[in-house]
């Protein structure tokens, strides 16, 4: 009961009449003591008691009275107290009515009433601030030490239901009627229900801009706007000591995925057999070497926290029907099934459209692109499949039109060359390599004929249905322009990418074929 | 007589006829702000006086070479209406400056051209065959000597003398505005409550910086817009008459007066009838300072005027009374009381009120 008919019913007011306005409905936060009008800033009493200490008021004009209540009000105050209880005049009566001001006159000294006023207003704010207190001493002191005991502590200070969620808004600890009003928003909020105020305020991590966790609250909804406040201010409170508590497991899980990923840099690095040493490594991180393995790589983008979700990845291979070995990468995730037989055709098959659920699942989450390599034997196989499975990856981020899923089966070795002469890095490069020829486009067309044709000048001149002369010219003209020679092979293997990127049928080319495969 | 000056808008030289009084009655009342006096009985007297001739009312840009006596009533107009002049009181007084300061005065003016004074100059002027410089020392309605412009502007004024009902003369000379008006305010009180008052002929090359002009004109032109609107008009049809800003329209729901130190104060509460606003109207012999819901709206010296709703007619402050139906308008000061270094003797301050001035814009070009 923080209203003026609590201060009104309190002993200490005893005598204290109401001289202008309704005190029903008006509640109150501070009180501020005022000895001049000039001491009221432009809201310096927002929801306040203003006790008039100064000089009597009640021998000033009215209109020093009237302008003194205006600006009051102005200043965010519901009520004023002052000395007597003598009537006010009738204009002043009015105009607090209009400006929804109650005026209080008291008998007793002021300075006694606004102390009595003071401590009253003040007791919510102490026993929510003790209720803080008791939070951080037995976080603190190791008396509560995990989620659980904590939303149990909190739910007794508070005497009302609280919970820890999920990200999602799932509970994990306390009551399981709590929802989280808007999961998606990692902001504090605040709903209104028929069993009372919910309040929710997420966990966040420095670093990671997901929500964590939440804590939720529901004040019943007879207890006031205050106690929601102090619900809010013990969830703030309990929220620092869980994100202590994950600060903590998130280093154990960034230590560990250090140490896979340290561990799949050596099994890429294997071309014979692993030492021991690696295979007891291996063998300890549960990783299967042996037998027949199909890699998959996942690349998120550096802005997703792989480590963070290696768990959901996990589950939701084991959803696509996968028991996987997952390492953490920078960018994503590498991964393989293995087997202790070689695959049949059919069963690689079966195994492609369970990689690519995964990426669906996955890509939900990250939108991440996703490549699988073939089948390999062995411990070096790992690397081989892994090896393929990056370079799909790498082309399945180009492929929008594929859903960023590629299966190194689906391409032959040529298809897997050229596709890479398509992607978005070698496009620029072989536009650079031909911007000498780009001003006149029949020198790169006469360019890639000539070098398709094995550089048969009779045999350019009839493709082209121009003279051989004008081939001939043309092909001096492009050594000069280009400053190479033709006759050297390597020059020659790279102009004909760039033509082959740059030229008809290239990105950005007429009739570009990007969905070739 | 001096050279007629061509102006064709007809306001260089105006002869002010009996047919002017009604309009300059209501105007000079409108100008008041609440004060100054009922212009009514100071009309009868210059209608009276003036018969079937004309005064000449100068504009003061042509009349810069006239030696101006300010001729006006001081004291309690309630005291003037009771025992009213015999009618040779202001040209006696006119008389014994001269007199005194042996130089004539070729123009009258008024001492402030509202309220009775708006018409008191008129009448002397027929009385002494003089004609009326369109310059008063007030702009409205002011209650102190030393808010005179001329003592605003010389820091003293001229000669005066004090022609009183009884017959008395006397001429005060020397002393600073407040010194005048304690001596005056003291023979009033112990002598019938009024005088006609004139100040010594005063000469200046330029009058707009000595006083208010034009005020009389002011007078004529609200006026005659006034009457122009007849009986039974909108408060914003008066409110557009007047160019004045409407402050609120209601009854008026307490007037409380009460002794002061010097004059009466007082304060009139008027609930606007749309806004249910409450607009709060501090007095003393005139309105000084508008309050709406405890903030102040308006403030001295622009002139702050209160209407009878019905009928237009001005309600002054020792008339307003609790019920009365009104419109409260604001109307702005003359341009002289613009200029900082002569607002602080008419500003809130000067009237004890702690209100910083809150005033009116006066529209470009305005004559006054």
């Amino acid at each position: 009961m923080t209203g003026l008919g609590g201060l009104l019913a309190l002993p200490a007011w005893r005598g204290t009449a109401v001289l202008a306005g309704e005190p029903g409905g008006v509640s109150l936060r501070t009180v501020v003591l005022l000895d001049a009008p000039d001491q009221l800033g432009a809201s310096g009493a927002r929801e306040a008691l203003v006790v008039l200490a100064g000089p009597s008021w009640r021998s000033a004009p009215a209109w020093q009275l009237d302008a003194l209540l205006r600006r009051a009000a102005d200043a965010g105050a519901r009520a004023v107290l002052l000395a007597g209880t003598d009537p006010l005049p009738g204009p002043t009566r009015l105009l607090c009515t209009r400006l929804e001001l109650c005026v209080l006159g008291g008998e007793a000294a002021l300075l006694d009433l606004a102390t009595a006023a003071a401590v009253h207003l003040a007791a919510p704010e102490v026993a929510s601030a003790r209720a803080v207190l008791d939070v951080s001493r037995a976080v603190a002191d190791g008396r509560v030490s995990g989620p659980g005991p904590l939303v149990a502590l909190c739910a007794r200070l508070l005497g009302a239901p609280v919970a820890l969620a999920d990200a999602s808004g799932s509970v994990l600890h306390g009551d399981l009627a709590l929802v989280v009003p808007r999961p998606a928003e990692p902001v504090v909020q605040r709903d209104r229900t028929a069993a009372g105020a919910v309040t929710a305020r997420p966990v966040l991590l420095p670093g990671l801009r997901s929500v964590q966790r939440w804590l939720v609250a529901r004040v019943p909804a007879d207890s006031g706007p205050v106690a929601v406040g102090a619900a809010e201010d013990l969830l703030c409170a309990a929220s620092t000591a869980v994100a202590g508590w994950l600060a903590a497991e998130r280093t154990a899980v960034e230590r560990d995925a250090r140490g896979r990923a340290a561990l799949l840099t050596d099994v890429l690095r294997l071309t014979g057999e692993p030492s021991p040493e690696l295979r007891q490594r291996a063998a300890a991180a549960g990783w299967p070497l042996a037998g027949w393995h199909v890699g998959v790589r996942v690349r998120t983008g550096g802005a997703t926290d792989v480590a963070g979700l290696r768990a959901e990845a996990l589950r939701r291979s084991a959803e696509a029907g996968l028991q996987l070995v997952l390492a953490e990468h920078g960018d994503g995730w590498s991964g393989w099934w293995s087997t202790d037989r070689s695959p049949s055709a059919v069963e690689v098959r079966h195994l492609a459209e369970r990689f690519r659920r995964l990426h669906e699942g996955l890509r939900q989450l990250t939108g991440c692109a996703t490549g699988v390599g073939r089948p390999h034997q062995g411990p070096a196989g790992v690397a081989r499949t892994l090896s393929e499975a990056a370079d799909a990856a790498l082309l399945a981020a180009g492929r929008p039109e594929q859903g960023r899923f590629l299966h190194v089966d689906q391409l032959g070795v040529a298809q897997t060359l050229l596709a890479w002469t398509r992607t978005e890095t070698f496009e620029p490069a072989a536009r650079s390599l031909l911007e000498p020829l780009l001003a006149d486009p029949s020198l790169v067309q006469t360019l890639g004929v000539y070098l398709d044709a094995e550089s048969s000048l009779s045999e350019t001149a009839t493709t082209l249905g121009i003279h051989r002369n004008t081939v001939a010219q043309r092909v001096a003209r492009i050594e000069r322009l280009l400053e190479v020679s033709l006759g050297d092979h390597e020059q020659r293997l790279a102009l004909q990418l760039a033509c082959r990127a740059v030229g008809p049928g290239g990105p950005g080319g007429p009739g570009g074929s990007g969905g070739r495969t | 007589m001096p050279d007629t000056i061509d102006d064709d808008d007809g306001w260089a030289v105006r002869a002010v006829s009996a047919a002017d009084a009604p309009a300059l009655v209501r105007g000079a009342d409108v100008l008041g702000s609440g004060g100054g006096g009922d212009a009514r009985p100071a009309g009868l007297l210059f209608a009276h006086a003036v018969g079937a001739g004309a005064v000449q009312l100068l504009d003061p840009d042509g009349a810069t070479d006239h030696a101006v006596s300010f001729v006006g009533m001081v004291g309690a107009a309630s005291a003037f209406t009771e025992e009213l002049p015999g009618g040779g009181e202001f040209a006696r007084a006119l008389r014994a400056v001269e007199r005194w300061t042996g130089a004539r005065a070729t123009a009258l003016a008024s001492l402030e051209a509202a309220g009775l004074n708006g018409l008191t100059a008129l009448a002397t002027a027929v009385s002494c065959a003089l004609p009326v410089v369109d310059v008063d020392l007030c702009g409205r309605a002011l209650p102190r000597l030393e808010q005179f412009s001329l003592a605003v502007v010389d820091g003293a004024l001229p000669p005066l003398a004090l022609a009183l009902p009884g017959g008395h003369v006397l001429v005060v000379e020397g002393g600073d505005g407040p010194r005048c008006e304690r001596v005056v305010r003291a023979v009033l009180a112990a002598e019938g409550g009024w005088a006609a008052m004139a100040t010594a002929p005063v000469r200046r090359a330029d009058w707009a910086r000595v006083g208010p002009v034009r005020t009389t004109r002011r007078c004529l032109e609200l006026g005659a817009r006034l009457e122009a609107l007849g009986a039974s008009v909108s408060n914003d049809d008066v409110t557009a008459a007047l160019g004045a800003r409407l402050l609120g329209a209601g009854r008026v729901v307490e007037v409380a007066r009460r002794a002061g130190a010097g004059f009466g104060r007082g304060s009139a509460c008027v609930r606007d009838q749309r806004t249910s606003a409450l607009l709060r109207l501090e007095m003393e012999n005139e309105y000084l300072v508008a309050f709406e819901d405890g903030a102040p709206v308006a403030t001295t010296p622009d002139l702050l005027v209160v209407l009878e709703r019905r009928t237009a007619r001005v309600v002054a402050c020792d008339r307003i009374r609790r019920g009365d139906d009104v419109v409260v308008l604001q109307l702005p000061a003359a341009a002289f009381w613009g200029h900082p270094e002569h607002a602080a003797q008419v500003a809130p301050r000067a009237f004890g009120l702690d209100v910083d001035p809150v005033l009116a814009l006066q529209p470009a070009g305005s004559p006054w």
